[in-house]
């Protein structure tokens, strides 16, 4: 059991953010808790107050306004994985999603959660990427939208304030006529690397594309320049174009060494992954689990 | 306006069933669902292990959905329903997943059996018909150090037949 611990239980998130400035430090925000309470019970990190936002109602809708997705910080993974909305508007996600840890993290853990906590081994912020999602932040100077490329600043850092709440996370579709693949390594059933990719086709050439790798290094990251690289190439050319880029994926990814993998073999296998990914992809056959998974 | 300092609570008015039995009273906020079921209401079937979420071997159901109970705070399960292994069995009358798994030896040292069992219940009522691939897939996240996995997943899949024959 973590240390003794007090509760709120805020209905809106003005009264979240008003706890959450008026305590401070010793306020912790709770949703799914499942790297908090772990953190918590390995004296990672302290808390006296447990701020539980799964009481606000608003943070657990799941809408489509004719744009975008709008998911509510409280929504579970398991919810993800299996809500017609995001099964229609942003499949790959929801397939990225079905693979996050075991059921019992997806039952519990929400993608609020996730995205706060921003541990560099995870799967939905590297989708998410993809689909150029962006986020609503709430707190005491009123609400703020930002591009989650602008929030998941450093690992287990993001831009939230010390009274802000992350509201929602906002995902457009990917436009007509694209196709979409994530691929994942894993072990001890967190990614070790996580690859996600998109990508349309015109007449035998790649006319434009998108590509996200995660867990590898420090940050989740967009791979803007290999996009352009690949942008306007042969179809059967790509392969050729990602295996030269190891360089640029090395400088941008900061692979490190960890216990899931050496960073030589995260960037070897990020290269490969690429590949797949892309293929798999162009071939739209999206329906399979995208995983390799050891122990 | 009270301060969020006053209005913190330090327990719980915690209203729940356990196995179909009704329970009230107060917890702290910290308890987990687990030190709940395995010290106050003494149900020691459900096993601490690895306090991560990566094992199983604490898993119950809590509105039919299965949970890491070492990592669900019990005020969590306000208003709903826990499973736990003590609650499979119809008086003396057991499971077809528990008789599965003795006929089967689906277990070595026995430890993580309650939380597979569980695990493969809450798969049961979601899908009655799983491949062993879907099996191997749901229970993934729950981790048999004794490697029984191969008597484990037959076990699942007779359990499944019979429940589907008697269905009939």
């Amino acid at each position: 059991m973590p240390g003794a611990l007090r509760l709120l239980q805020p209905t809106t998130p003005s009264e979240a953010s008003a706890a959450l400035r008026e305590l401070g430090e010793r306020a912790k925000i709770y949703a799914g808790g499942t790297e908090l309470l772990f953190l918590l019970r390995q004296g990672l990190a302290q808390g006296d107050f447990l701020v539980n936002v799964k009481t606000i109602p608003e943070l657990h809708r799941v809408l489509w306004n004719g744009n975008a997705l709008r998911i509510g910080a409280c929504v579970t993974h398991h919810e993800l994985e299996t809500n017609p909305l995001i099964r229609q508007y942003a499949p790959m996600f929801a397939r990225a999603e079905s693979q996050v840890a075991n059921i019992r993290v997806r039952n519990q853990g929400t993608l609020g959660g996730n995205l706060c906590f921003n541990d560099p081994h995870s799967d939905p912020g590297t989708a998410l990427l993809v689909y150029e999602a962006s986020v609503m932040i709430g707190g005491r100077s009123g609400q703020r939208h930002l591009p989650l490329d602008q929030f998941l600043l450093d690992m287990y850092t993001t831009a939230l304030g010390e009274d802000e709440l992350l509201l929602e996370v906002q995902i457009p579709p990917l436009p007509p006529g694209w196709n979409s693949a994530y691929l994942r390594l894993h072990r001890y059933q967190r990614p070790t690397l996580g690859v996600a990719a998109a990508i349309k086709e015109k007449n035998g050439n790649i006319e434009d594309v998108r590509a996200a790798v995660g867990c590898v290094g420090p940050k989740v990251q967009r791979l803007a320049e290999l996009e352009s690289r690949l942008r306007g190439a042969k179809l059967d050319e790509a392969g050729k174009i990602i295996g030269e880029a190891k360089g640029y994926l090395r400088e941008l990814l900061c692979p490190v060494d960890d216990l899931l993998g050496s960073a030589d073999y995260k960037l070897y296998m990020t290269g490969v992954l690429l590949r797949q990914a892309v293929e798999k992809a162009l071939s739209g056959d999206n329906k399979n689990r995208d995983e390799h998974g050891i122990g | 306006m009270e301060s969020a300092e006053a209005k913190a609570q330090r327990n719980f008015d915690l209203s729940l069933t356990v196995n179909g039995k009704a329970w009230s009273g107060q917890v702290p906020v910290e308890e987990t669902l687990l030190e709940f079921i395995r010290n106050r209401l003494r149900l020691t079937g459900t096993k601490r292990s690895c306090e991560s979420e990566v094992c199983g071997a604490c898993t119950v159901l809590v509105d039919e959905q299965p949970v890491s109970s070492c990592s669900y705070l019990a005020f969590e399960a306000h208003g709903k329903s826990v499973l736990t292994i003590e609650g499979l069995a119809q008086g003396e009358k057991l499971d077809p997943l528990q008789e599965a798994f003795i006929r089967n030896v689906g277990a070595q040292c026995g430890y993580c059996t309650p939380g597979q069992i569980m695990a493969a219940k809450a798969l049961l009522r979601q899908n009655p018909a799983p491949t062993r691939e879907e099996i191997a897939e749901w229970l993934s996240g729950n981790i048999c150090r004794c490697g029984a996995y191969p008597a484990i997943a037959a076990s699942i899949l007779e359990a499944a037949q019979e429940l589907e024959e008697k269905g009939r």
